[in-house]
């Protein structure tokens, strides 16, 4: 039982902190004491005021101890009669590690998992274990490698590390917040301070020479000498545990090596750094594509979505790639985890077991009904405006989020063309009055109506159209997207290799690796030729001539 | 008895020497009215240049008429007198920043002309900084750093061109480039190519080595240390006349005047390189366009050293034009340099009627 020693320390290190704030609490109250006793009224007054200001950090940092964060998140609990089968891969995962299984399972909607343990009496007394899986680890890993991901985490729990850890993040979490709380005061006081500086500054300006750079150097000198104490425990406290948090990891990588294999392991811990990546990109390129436009994919795509962009042979080489490389964390002393290179490293040193990576199902096979625990899935996670938002089917989404985009990048200019007099109801008719402005020499009368910074609005001649240069060419480019649409038929085609792209028709991305003609690369072109100082209109008029 | 004259004799002697101090004061400021009265007020100071310049006021004044000609002229007459071209081209290229329909003029005309170029790359320069504005990093707006940036890296592309046609021994597009590798923050390394360019070209230009302890001083790529460095290096290896040991002067100016007490000026150290540049500036060819500028500095310098007579020799030779260092930092100039010129005058009536 090597944990023993492990909590003691933790229990004993966080006792210490306990004992510092005591004191440093203790010293403050003691001084107001003698203040009252032996000093003047308005003297112990001020020495209370003081004392008060210095000890309302720690009070505030030690009593928001206790409730973790952890169980507050939310996720989907699944039951053993919805997920027979992912309940008895756990179970036998359990088995195999020598461990307890857990009591719930709750399936989130990170490329994360973990367990978490109720334990009770400064984690002295094991309590409620619980198990949460990322779906998007179950979209993006085979089973074997899943296995391993569960034995890892089911590891924390085979060498007790889960019950004792409860003192050691507890501690952590309690040190960190009465460190952040002084933190808080300080750049409350800089703030303060650099007010005062900068209203100097202003009449030093009066008085004729420029300002001087606001310096808050020395402010909050009483705050951080206040933290000192705490931040040198914080520091010590966070090195220490965060040992015994990188022994924890490793000796749970040993564990899914034993119960997965180790090449399951490896490529699993490669293949998550990479599915981090994509999932990213899937959250921003694609799920939230529609999400300005009110817009979000049919129901269980929000989540499930990512499986198509997995698919996708292009994507596929992308995230071959990434598996290769490992990402070069940068060590931090305090981190409770090794780079997963260092891991990928040490796992990939052992032995060979024999058990290699064939080919495997998908994890998220072993989901009885997925469709159905996606869509439950979103219940969970959204929020209830994004709940209420209309569903596209993805091509329709596509199209029609990048027609609002265009739409609203378009708006100002329109606006502008209105307030210069010039009228005109489609964007194909506003695109060439404002062409026609252009080849008038009037093009800069019309963009001078864009909604204009402080800064554009004080400054002349050419300074002030580059400041109207991106808002002119942003919306001269959303106006004539919106033209081709209404006059060519133009439309936004959502691709899983690359980015939504504007087609038209006939020019269709067929998916080999013939480049379709690519209208954007030309109207970039157009655009910026016929918003230069010396305008060129033509290629744009030929482009919606199309 | 002798108790109660005492405080009367104190008193007495008191104000004796209190209504001889006031005539005195009285006097000197006679004396200074007097030995200043060719000197000019404030509202009578130029601020657009360091010292007159009929050459480019007629050039510029063609140019309002959106005539291009007088410019080209000027920029040929230049010929391979490096200090004056890269001077006129930036005179010109700060017009071409507000307003450049004349250059566009000037190109449509002489499509390949060098000139042009190299105005039309400057112009973008000076056009960047202005969308960015002279504050500090934190209270410039993103919008500002984006065009500022964008205008950057036009103007890179612009100086290719005006470097290839270029005369090949035409130091201007290098010298002309560093504030583009100060704006874009280019790597040391980079700079110091582009820096053995110019200096192959022209190794004592004045403006290149204003230009690049700019670049290495700690407000942009480099720091104090870098600073003092380069501009030590430079006033070491320079030939008289080249005006390039101001530059210790200008570092230290860019880098303490802030934060040092006015004593700092009278250390030995500031007294010796006080020295070799009046000595360099001595030296100086008469029609040195940079000349004016060393001198408004060393005035300062000599100001605040307490060496009146000094500053006031150098003030007179540049006064009425005040578009220099220090000057230029403050919000009103020529108010800036009457000021410290007014405690020169003074300071000089007094010790002429002490000695």
């Amino acid at each position: 039982m090597t944990a023993s020693p492990r909590a003691l320390r933790a229990l004993v290190l966080l006792a210490c902190f306990y004992l510092v704030i005591l004191v440093v609490l203790g010293a403050l109250v003691g001084t107001d004491v003698a203040a009252w006793i032996w000093a003047p009224p308005p003297v112990a007054i001020k020495v209370t005021l003081v004392s008060a200001l210095l000890g309302f950090p720690v009070v505030r940092g030690v009593f928001a101890l206790g409730a973790s964060t952890w169980d507050e998140r939310e996720a989907l609990p699944v039951t053993e009669t919805e997920q027979p089968e992912l309940w008895g891969t756990v179970r036998s995962l359990a088995e195999r590690s020598g461990t307890r299984p857990p009591d719930e399972i709750l399936l989130t909607g990170e490329v994360n998992a973990a367990v978490s343990e109720d334990a009770r009496l400064l984690g002295l007394l094991p309590g409620r274990r619980r198990l949460y899986l990322g779906v998007p680890l179950l979209s993006g890993l085979s089973e074997p490698q899943l296995h391993s991901v569960i034995a890892h985490e089911l590891g924390h729990y085979g060498n007790a590390d889960t019950r004792f850890s409860g003192i050691t993040r507890r501690g952590r979490d309690c040190v960190l917040r009465t460190v952040a709380a002084f933190q808080e005061q300080e750049r409350k006081r800089i703030g303060k301070e650099r007010s005062r500086q900068e209203k100097a500054n202003a009449k030093r300006r009066r008085m004729g020479k420029k300002a001087k750079g606001v310096d808050t150097g020395r402010t909050g000198l009483r705050y951080r000498l206040m933290a000192k104490p705490f931040q040198a425990y914080a520091r010590f406290y966070l090195r220490v545990t965060s040992g015994v948090g990188r022994q924890q990891e490793l000796a749970a990588d040993r564990m899914a090596i034993r119960v997965a294999g180790r090449d399951a392991t490896a490529s699993a811990l490669r293949e998550i750094a990479a599915l981090d990546a994509a999932h990213d990109f899937y959250q921003s390129r694609y799920a939230l594509l529609g999400i300005e436009a009110g817009l979000l994919p049919p129901r269980g795509e929000v989540f499930g979505g990512l499986r198509h962009l997995l698919a996708d042979p292009r994507c596929r080489s992308t995230l071959a790639e990434l598996r290769g490389e490992l990402p070069a964390e940068e060590e931090s002393p305090y981190d409770s985890h090794p780079p997963v290179a260092e891991r990928v490293r040490l796992i990939e040193a052992q032995p060979d077991d024999g058990r290699g990576t064939g080919p495997q199902r998908p994890a998220l096979a072993l989901l009885r009904d997925a469709e159905r625990v996606l869509m439950q899935l979103e219940d969970v996670l959204l929020t209830p405006e994004a709940l209420a938002m209309e569903r596209a089917e993805w091509p329709e989404l596509a199209h029609r989020a990048m027609h609002a985009r265009a739409t609203a990048a378009a708006g100002s200019l329109r606006t502008a063309l209105a307030a210069a007099g010039i009228a005109a109801g489609s964007a194909s008719g506003a695109l060439a009055a404002l062409l026609d402005s252009a080849d008038a020499g009037r093009l800069w009368l019309v963009a001078g109506h864009l909604p204009k910074s402080s800064e554009a609005a004080q400054a002349t001649g050419r300074a002030a159209r580059e400041f109207l240069r991106p808002a002119l060419e942003a919306g001269t480019y959303g106006l004539a997207e919106l033209a081709l649409v209404e006059r060519a038929g133009a439309y936004w085609e959502l691709s899983w290799s690359e980015q939504v792209r504007l087609r038209l028709p006939g020019t269709a991305y067929t998916g080999d690796t013939q480049e379709a003609p690519e209208v954007e690369e030309a109207l970039t072109a157009a655009v910026r030729a016929a918003t230069a100082d010396t305008p060129d209109t033509t290629p744009l008029r030929t482009l919606l001539a199309h | 008895m002798s108790g109660k004259i005492l405080p009367f004799v104190i008193v007495t002697v008191m104000l004796c020497f209190w209504l001889r101090s006031k005539r005195l004061a009285k006097r000197a400021e006679r004396l200074a009215a007097e030995i200043g009265a060719d000197l000019l007020p404030p509202e009578r100071q130029n601020t657009d240049r360091a010292y007159p310049d009929p050459e480019a006021e007629a050039v510029l004044a063609a140019l309002s008429q959106g005539d291009w000609q007088p410019a080209a002229q000027a920029l040929t007459a230049t010929g391979t007198d490096w200090e004056r071209r890269s001077y006129l081209v930036g005179v010109i290229a700060r017009r071409a920043a507000d307003d450049d329909t004349w250059l566009r003029a000037w190109q449509a005309a002489r499509p390949d002309d060098p000139d042009a170029a190299v105005v039309h790359a400057d112009a973008k320069v000076s056009l960047a900084w202005q969308i960015r504005g002279g504050a500090w990093a934190k209270d410039t707006s993103a919008e500002q750093f984006a065009g500022f940036h964008r205008v950057l890296k036009e103007a890179r592309e612009d100086f290719d061109r005006a470097t290839s046609l270029a005369h090949p021994d035409d130091p201007t597009p290098y010298v002309l480039q560093i504030p583009l590798y100060m704006g874009l923050s280019a790597p040391h390394e980079a700079l110091h190519q582009l820096w053995a360019e110019v200096t192959a070209r022209a190794p004592y230009h004045y403006q290149a080595h204003w230009r690049a302890l700019q670049y290495w001083s700690a407000k942009w790529c480099g720091s104090a240390d870098l600073a003092r460095n380069f501009a030590a290096q430079a006033a070491a290896t320079a030939p008289r006349g080249s005006l390039l040991t101001m530059f210790p002067l200008v570092s230290w100016y860019a880098h303490n005047d802030d934060e040092a007490p006015d004593e700092a000026y009278g250390w030995p150290e500031m007294m010796a390189l006080t020295e070799a540049a009046l000595a360099d500036v001595a030296a100086a060819r008469p029609d040195h366009p940079r000349a004016a500028e060393v001198r408004h500095l060393l005035a300062y310098c000599l100001t605040k050293q307490g060496r009146h007579e000094a500053a006031l020799e150098q003030f007179r030779l540049v006064d009425g034009y005040v578009e220099a260092v220090p000057w230029r930092y403050y919000d009103n100039p020529a108010e800036a340099y009457c000021r410290v010129r007014d405690v020169a005058l003074k300071g000089a009536a007094a010790s002429r009627l002490a000695g």
